[in-house]
């Protein structure tokens, strides 16, 4: 019988299970976290971990690790490889970094942050296939990905028909059957597709031309649909008017549009914007913080900006068309998608003298620092639209140590320190918080109940930090990382890199539904629904990778 | 769903719904019979898939030197070959997903330069890419969505023959008045224009060396310019200005492979900048055409394996890429390489002249002969094996269906048994 690991002596910050810091004995088996056992000879090996702090593997919400617009990115990018190339022997395989890493560096660069789950926000169907295949060679992580709907022509055709809300919530199901998984997402609801038909914005009660459908029908509809099928993870909304001054008025309208159904609103640093001030550009982060303190069906990720190079990659073709004037370096890639979605690519670069992004980066702390609870908000930086996810550490930093936060806002752009309330918060992040928005918030809200905490029933993702006063160097580089009980990093530094698992929901849903897809697709698109679908041996073949089914409240 | 057929006690295997690996349209909707070894389309073929699907016999014996040989003999040859090269080039590359991943796990091993044998046209698409950038759609965007397309400089009779049938004169449209109301226009050689029944395209003909001119011209026309072009050509063009004016989705296609090499990166950026004229109005996007043999799965794979497109080298202690150093034909002109491993299974693409110890990894068309050569034999994606592969408009991958039983190895599993011999 393999041998257990015991981790002793460390501070242990499990909010899932309300530790707060308490010094605790985790143990270690190969199927996850086990009872201390009776026989101390079953304890194969002990750590020592006195003034350590030990956490769950941390679990990204949001992050933009696989698929089209990502290798699009990559392809467009080779001067911003050249800035962080990893050479050969320090991971098992070669590859970049920066803002538009190659997945096997991603995988590591997660792990050795003390990541071991990832979830991919922007799946295309029409592009799942190969959403998998770049998320297959992502190792070590656990990863999963949201599908989008909301622009593609056959909801929009069902619901300008009003189809019955059945049909569509078995439509919803088997969309996430077919492309294999975790949750659905929109982006500028109703936006992408209006674009095609050479609408430039779109209002949240504005009908898009061709369907004659408003984002707040087509949110409704989504929202609902989801709700009914039992799906742990509520909507994902990518909201309308993203990075437009004034647009917090559109992200209060569509809290309230949702009529309490659960949603997550994501990145919503880029909606939270107000049209006040000299330069009409201002914070509108209290304003939406207040609303979703009183809102306990909506929860949020930030995506946070950070300054410096990036690349912002979004299935919004819309605004990242109005953004492209904004390219730096000067180019962008554009795409209108199979009648499915779209995506637009715009590298940017964050400046801390430039009004603009210095107040980004000020809503952004405004928004966690004015959220009243953790478990309903996420750390992102919508990687790499707000900054890399190589920067969660420098973020963290932020969060937990005022006086850091106030040098940094001495520095930006003196109008924009100016414009915002941030240095009068002094709200600092605790552990056991930075615990919630970084593990067991997201897990929770996933509905992963083996992922983001310490309990029995935990599959063995554990982080062990040094406890170091300066938090940036602290979560920059773990002292151990164990995946599913194997030790993968230690001192910062990977010595394993095993496989992570997929993982997918399957809602129950009515087959008949596949009558209108086929002959939806028989007549219109260019490809038979049965090969779009993504089979599981494609996922877990050939030793490749493994699925984890979540099944839904409704088939539970 | 595979079927049983018993005619004439021939036993059949029929499928439909398969996918078809010989063009980068990849067409899904192929119905196909096998019968023993031999499989053919019986239903949406077009020309070049009824060939080739008749062409691909299973893979014989290996060789070596050009001589029967074992597997083990012609692993344990290649392993000597690859083992001591200093320079080794992976090229070819024309295989699916699981194939490409493995060529890049050897070549990273070996510190090889990884190419594609069409390479050196779709590297002028990425450089466009990567210095402006593009606005593309796909294919469904084009049946649906477009009122103007126009052929620029692409031949769609034989490679990607059923983009006419798909995308610009389908029986129903999303968009039924877009349809009704569709113009294409084939700007191009005369020999260029489509012949397919059914597709009523307006002709624009310049030669191919033309083609700058006549482009920039129609760039002039729309901005009401001066534009330098003869009383002809401006004649000619006249119609397509005026389309794409009222246009409310207009579609440039082109084929990188096709354009004059001299002039590829050129048209492609110029191409691009008309269709971001057009958008600050209207709506516009480009479709490129290319990636044949693997070539889009090649780069697509290539590029979230490393972050780069091709080429490139592993020689180094880091990644290096450069796709104008490392094309096949120069490399291969200028004594860079010391070795070369050849990877083709789809149609019979046999490695540029060259004298070095070269490892072919093929199907049966692609065999190798020569002293200095080995040849592994490997089935043909599709055909012999399940997989995967990257659609020409970047977006959408299709599934391989195997429909024959040859026992032929995958080349992903013959580069995993070579990258055993070197364990």
């Amino acid at each position: 019988m393999p041998k257990l690991i015991a981790l002793h002596g460390g501070r242990v910050y499990d909010p899932t299970n309300g530790v707060d810091g308490e010094i605790r004995t985790i143990y270690l088996g190969p199927d996850g976290i086990v009872p201390a056992p009776l026989d101390q000879g079953e304890i194969g090996e002990t750590h020592d971990l006195q003034g350590c702090v030990v956490m769950a593997g941390g679990v990204d919400i949001h992050t933009h690790i696989g698929g089209g617009k990502v290798n699009l990115a990559r392809m467009l990018l080779p001067e911003d490889h050249q800035r962080d190339l990893v050479a050969r022997g320090v991971h098992p395989r070669m590859g970049c970094g920066h803002a538009a890493p190659s997945t096997f560096t991603v995988g590591y660069r997660y792990a050795e942050m003390g990541y071991t789950a990832c979830f991919e926000p922007a799946m295309l169907l029409s592009n799942a296939r190969q959403a998998h295949l770049e998320m297959g060679d992502t190792p070590i992580v656990d990863k999963g990905a949201y599908v989008l709907l909301g622009n593609d022509d056959l909801l929009l055709r069902m619901l300008s028909t009003d189809a019955d809300p059945a049909a569509v919530r078995d439509y919803i199901a088997w969309t996430l059957d077919a492309a294999q998984a975790m949750a659905i997402k929109v982006v500028n609801p109703g936006g992408i597709n209006a674009f095609k038909f050479n609408q430039r914005k779109l209002d949240l009660d504005e009908p898009n031309t061709a369907y004659g459908l408003s984002p707040r029908q087509i949110l409704l509809a989504l929202a609902e649909g989801i709700h009914g099928l039992g799906l742990p993870h509520p909507l994902h909304i990518h909201g309308s008017n993203l990075g437009v001054p004034g647009n917090v008025e559109t992200t209060l309208a569509t809290i309230a549009a949702l009529e309490g159904l659960p949603a997550h609103l994501t990145h919503i640093q880029f909606h939270a914007y107000g049209a006040e001030g000299d330069r009409k550009f201002s914070s509108g982060a209290a304003r939406i913080a207040e609303a979703v303190n009183r809102n306990p069906n909506i929860s949020m990720d930030i995506g946070q900006v950070l300054f410096g190079q990036t690349v912002t990659e979004s299935g919004d073709s819309m605004r990242q068309y109005a953004g492209s004037a904004f390219a730096s370096p000067k180019k962008t890639v554009l795409m209108d998608i199979e009648c499915d979605a779209g995506c637009g690519v715009v590298p940017f670069r964050y400046r801390d003298k430039n009004f603009v992004n210095a107040l980004q980066w000020a809503i952004g702390l405004e928004l966690f620092l004015q959220a009243d609870d953790p478990w309903r908000v996420f750390l992102t930086t919508d990687h790499p639209n707000g900054a890399p996810f190589t920067s969660y550490p420098h973020l963290i930093r932020l969060l937990m140590d005022r006086s850091f936060r106030n040098d940094m806002l001495a520095t930006i752009n003196p109008d924009a320190a100016a414009a915002s309330i941030l240095g009068s918060l002094t709200r600092e992040y605790s552990l056991y918080e930075i615990a919630i928005l970084t593990r067991a918030g997201p897990a929770r809200s996933l509905g992963l109940s083996m992922l983001g905490h310490l309990g029995l029933g935990a599959r063995g993702d554990v982080t062990v930090y040094e406890d170091h006063p300066d938090r940036e160097r602290m979560f920059q580089r773990p002292r151990f990382v164990f995946k599913a009980g194997e030790l993968i990093v230690r001192d910062g530094k990977l010595v394993a890199a095993p496989t992570g698992a997929t993982h997918v929901v399957k809602p129950d849903y009515d087959r008949g539904i596949e009558a209108h897809i086929n002959d939806y697709y028989r007549r219109f698109m260019t490809v038979r629904p049965q090969n779009l679908r993504v089979a599981a041996g494609e996922i877990d073949g050939e030793g490749r990778g493994r699925l984890i089914v979540h099944h839904t409240r409704r088939d539970a | 769903m595979p079927k049983q057929n018993t005619v004439n006690s021939v036993p059949e295997l029929l499928r439909d719904a398969v996918t078809c690996p010989f063009c980068s349209l990849l067409c899904d909707d192929l119905e196909t019979v096998t019968r023993g070894t031999q499989v053919s389309v019986s239903h949406n073929a077009c020309p070049k898939a009824r060939k080739a699907f008749a062409a691909a016999t299973p893979a014989g014996s290996p060789l070596v030197d050009g001589k029967p040989a074992t597997l083990e003999q012609a692993l344990s040859a290649a392993k000597r070959i690859l083992k001591y090269a200093r320079q080794p080039l992976f090229s070819g590359l024309a295989t699916d997903v699981d194939g490409v991943r493995a060529s890049l796990a050897l070549a990273e091993r070996c510190g090889a330069i990884v190419d594609h044998l069409h390479g050196a046209s779709m590297a002028q698409g990425i450089r466009v890419l990567q210095s402006r950038g593009h606005t593309m759609t796909t294919l469904a965007e084009v049946r649906n969505r477009a009122d103007v397309v126009v052929l620029l400089g692409a031949d769609i009779n034989e490679d990607f023959h059923r983009f006419a049938e798909i995308c610009l004169t389908p029986a129903e449209s999303l968009s039924p008045e877009r349809l009704a109301a569709r113009q294409i226009f084939h700007l191009g050689p005369r020999a260029q224009r489509p012949r397919q029944a059914g597709l009523n395209c307006q002709p624009i003909v310049c030669t191919a060396d033309e083609l700058p001119n006549f482009l920039g011209g129609l760039r002039a026309l729309l901005r009401g310019r001066q534009h330098g072009l003869t009383g002809r050509s401006a004649k000619a063009l006249a119609p397509l200005a005026h389309a794409l004016k009222s246009a409310a989705y207009a579609v440039f296609v082109w084929a990188p492979g096709q354009l004059p090499p001299a002039h590829a990166e050129h048209l492609i950026g110029s191409a691009g900048e008309l269709i971001a004229e057009l958008n600050q109005h209207t709506r516009a996007a480009g479709l490129a055409l290319g990636g044949n043999e693997g070539g889009q799965t090649a780069l697509a794979t290539a590029a979230w394996t490393t972050g780069y497109p091709l080429q490139f080298s592993y020689a180094g202690e880091t990644l290096d890429y450069d796709p104008l150093r490392y094309q096949t034909a120069r490399l291969l002109a200028e004594d860079a390489v010391d070795v070369l491993l050849w990877i083709s299974t789809f149609s019979a693409q046999v490695p540029p002249a060259n004298t070095l110890p070269c490892i072919v990894i093929g199907n049966a068309a692609s065999a190798l002969t020569r002293p200095g050569s080995v040849y592994l034999p490997v089935g043909t994606p599709g055909i012999d094996h399940t997989g995967q592969l990257m659609r020409t408009d970047s977006v959408v991958s299709l599934p391989l269906q195997q429909l024959r039983d040859t026992g032929a190895v995958s080349t992903a599993q013959m580069l995993a048994a070579l990258a055993a011999t070197l364990d």
